[in-house]
């Protein structure tokens, strides 16, 4: 083979001479291409070290200014120049949540339906139109939350909670208020609806790679659907089920439109879900066009940093939970 | 079969013996295509019946019949008989769970469940029994025996069942199947994804379990079966070609299309 042809040889045929440049023009491209994929690579980390790194810079006046009251405090006074964040994270984290909670089963629900119950000619339409619904603008649910959603709740939902829910001990907290219809469990519901086309998605894909001899073992034992569902496909896709869930957390957790509309954005801090709140990116995107001191557009640059921060301690939070469960099962 | 059958078998172990599966004019059809044409067959009780033909004979699907497992897939129907014990389990008033805890099935690749070994083995047992601690601590240990696993496991029991080797693996879906104790065992092409070794014990185990369990094993190896089967079922096309004693159907098959494939001109 010409490519063997150690360099020292004496200058041969013109196909030998030929060969040896291809070698040195492969080695060059393969270099070039290695260098091409590795700033690709870098561009990610350098806009995630520079918006974390801006916002940190942007915001040094708040932190300075109050220090780690800046996360305990719930007053937010642009008038009197006194700011503190506990409400907007709050907001975010509960709207959040509550948005997982309903999301997760109804997303895994439609993911087994899809790959398991539903006959063949269902399954390509269904999926198509759950994942439509990932690209409505936000805006859109936004309005359909404000002008749809929010007057149900107020009508219904929320005197029915109220009665029943707000009078039970410890809970009870969570749903006592006058029955406005914007609120924290109104972004949980719309955010939820955002959210349940990403995670079904990922669940749907996930749910197809489970080897049909797998589930073939467990129905030839005797299973039911659904214990072949919980005992086998579960597990067996545990961590990109993991995955798709923190997807759509993450997507909760910036969502901005949508939660600015039916949140009501108050800054007052109350436990109970019925009430308006406000979250991280609905305060930034209320405020920013009427920040006219410096120490008001610091504290909202601040309070991006602050949802970089929430992402960030969440997903590490997720990763932690499955390396845990790993080890609990004994595959590391 | 007569008395009078059986008496002229004579000695002969392989006739002897009761049929635990009787299979009557059985179709089967995926959507449109048939893939079973008019089976008859008897399968005999506490023996290996092997089935052997060329890929995309039937032969797979003929097992898949016996404990329906094709019926979770909604385009498969089989049309016809299989009497088990004089009930015949294709009626579907035959309740799913009853016939799966009598007719186990090992499929060609090793799929161990996602979970520790003990618990792949108590998983079917749960299905079906309450039991204690200790009992199925026993009950775990005796199918693990039953498969010749248990020496090389019991150390090691609550480690994730992926963790074993393709051999071991294959024999802990045996000792998956058996647990149940069921009274039949279906085997699709046990050892098509083992290596050779791996493929001597499984067939050593084979010729242990059928003292308790009736065994029909798919496969595409002809010495396999010559050396496993008592009896042994050649399909070709969806159709039974012949049906025999191991022996006779490997030295004179009745059936030129037996021959042919048996002696490797065709398949």
């Amino acid at each position: 083979m010409s490519a063997l042809v150690p360099p020292s040889a004496s200058p041969g045929t013109g196909t030998q001479i030929a060969s040896r440049q291809r070698i040195a023009h492969d080695a060059w491209n393969d270099r070039l291409f290695r260098g091409l994929l590795l700033g690709c690579a870098l561009l990610v980390l350098a806009a995630l070290l520079g918006a974390a790194g801006s916002t940190l810079w942007g915001g040094r006046l708040a932190f300075h200014s109050f220090g780690w009251k800046f996360l305990v405090s719930d007053r937010w006074d642009a008038v009197n120049g006194q700011f503190g964040a506990l409400v907007p994270i709050w907001g975010t984290l509960m709207t959040s949540l509550l948005a997982m909670l309903l999301a997760v089963p109804v997303s895994f629900g439609i993911a087994l339906f899809l790959t398991e119950v539903a006959p063949a000619w269902l399954r390509a339409p269904v999926a198509a139109a759950v994942e439509l619904l990932a690209g409505i603008p936000s805006i859109i649910y936004g309005m359909w939350g404000l002008f749809v959603l929010a007057p149900f709740l107020a009508a219904h939902v929320d005197p029915w909670l109220n009665d029943r829910l707000g009078a039970l001990p410890g809970i009870g907290r969570l749903f006592r208020g006058p029955p406005l219809g914007i609120g924290m469990l109104t972004a949980g519901l719309v955010l939820a609806v955002m959210v349940i086309p990403f995670i079904s998605s990922v669940m749907r894909e996930v749910f197809k790679t489970v080897p049909a001899r797998l589930k073939e073992s467990a129905y030839a034992l005797g299973s039911t659907t659904w214990e072949v569902v919980w005992n086998i496909v579960l597990p067996y896709t545990r961590s990109a089920v993991i995955g798709g869930i923190f997807l759509g957390l993450g997507r909760a957790l910036g969502e901005t439109m949508a939660v600015t509309f039916v949140l009501g954005n108050a800054h007052q801090f109350s436990e109970s879900l019925l009430m308006p709140s406000s979250s991280i990116a609905s305060v930034i995107a209320n405020e920013f066009t009427e920040a006219y001191t410096d120490l008001h557009r610091s504290a909202l640059i601040a309070l991006g940093f602050l949802l970089f921060m929430v992402t960030f301690v969440v997903l590490a939070f997720a990763k932690l939970l499955l390396l845990r469960l790993a080890r609990k099962e004994g595959d590391v | 079969m007569t008395d009078a059958d059986l008496q002229s078998a004579g000695h002969g172990r392989d006739a002897a013996a009761a049929s635990k599966l009787r299979v009557r004019g059985l179709d089967f059809f995926y959507g449109a295509t048939q893939t079973l044409r008019n089976i008859d067959m008897d399968v005999p009780e506490r023996q290996v019946t092997a089935i052997i033909g060329p890929s995309g004979c039937g032969k797979s699907t003929l097992l898949r019949v016996f404990n329906r497992i094709y019926a979770i897939y909604p385009k498969q129907e089989a049309r016809g008989e299989v009497l088990m014990d004089g009930e015949n389990i294709l009626d579907a008033r035959y309740p799913l769970n009853r016939l799966r805890s009598k007719v186990g099935m090992v499929f060609q690749k090793p799929v161990p469940f996602p979970m520790s070994i003990y618990e792949n083995i108590a998983y079917g047992i749960r299905h079906h029994e309450r039991l204690a601690k200790a009992k199925m601590d026993a009950r775990v240990e005796q199918a693990l025996r039953q498969a010749v696993l248990w020496d090389e496991v019991k150390d090691k029991l609550k480690q994730s069942a992926l963790s074993l080797s393709g051999g071991q693996q294959q024999r802990l879906c045996i000792a998956r199947a058996v647990a149940l104790k069921p009274d039949v065992l279906l085997l699709d092409e046990p050892t098509s994804a083992l290596d050779p070794i791996a493929t001597g014990r499984i067939e050593q185990l084979v010729e242990e379990l059928k003292c308790d369990f009736t065994i029909v094993i798919v496969t595409h190896n002809m010495q396999q079966a010559a050396r496993v089967s008592d009896q042994t079922a050649f399909m070709y096309m969806g159709e039974l070609i012949e049906f025999g004693d191991t022996e006779k159907i490997f030295t004179k098959p009745d059936r030129k299309q037996t021959e042919d494939y048996i002696t490797g001109r065709f398949g």
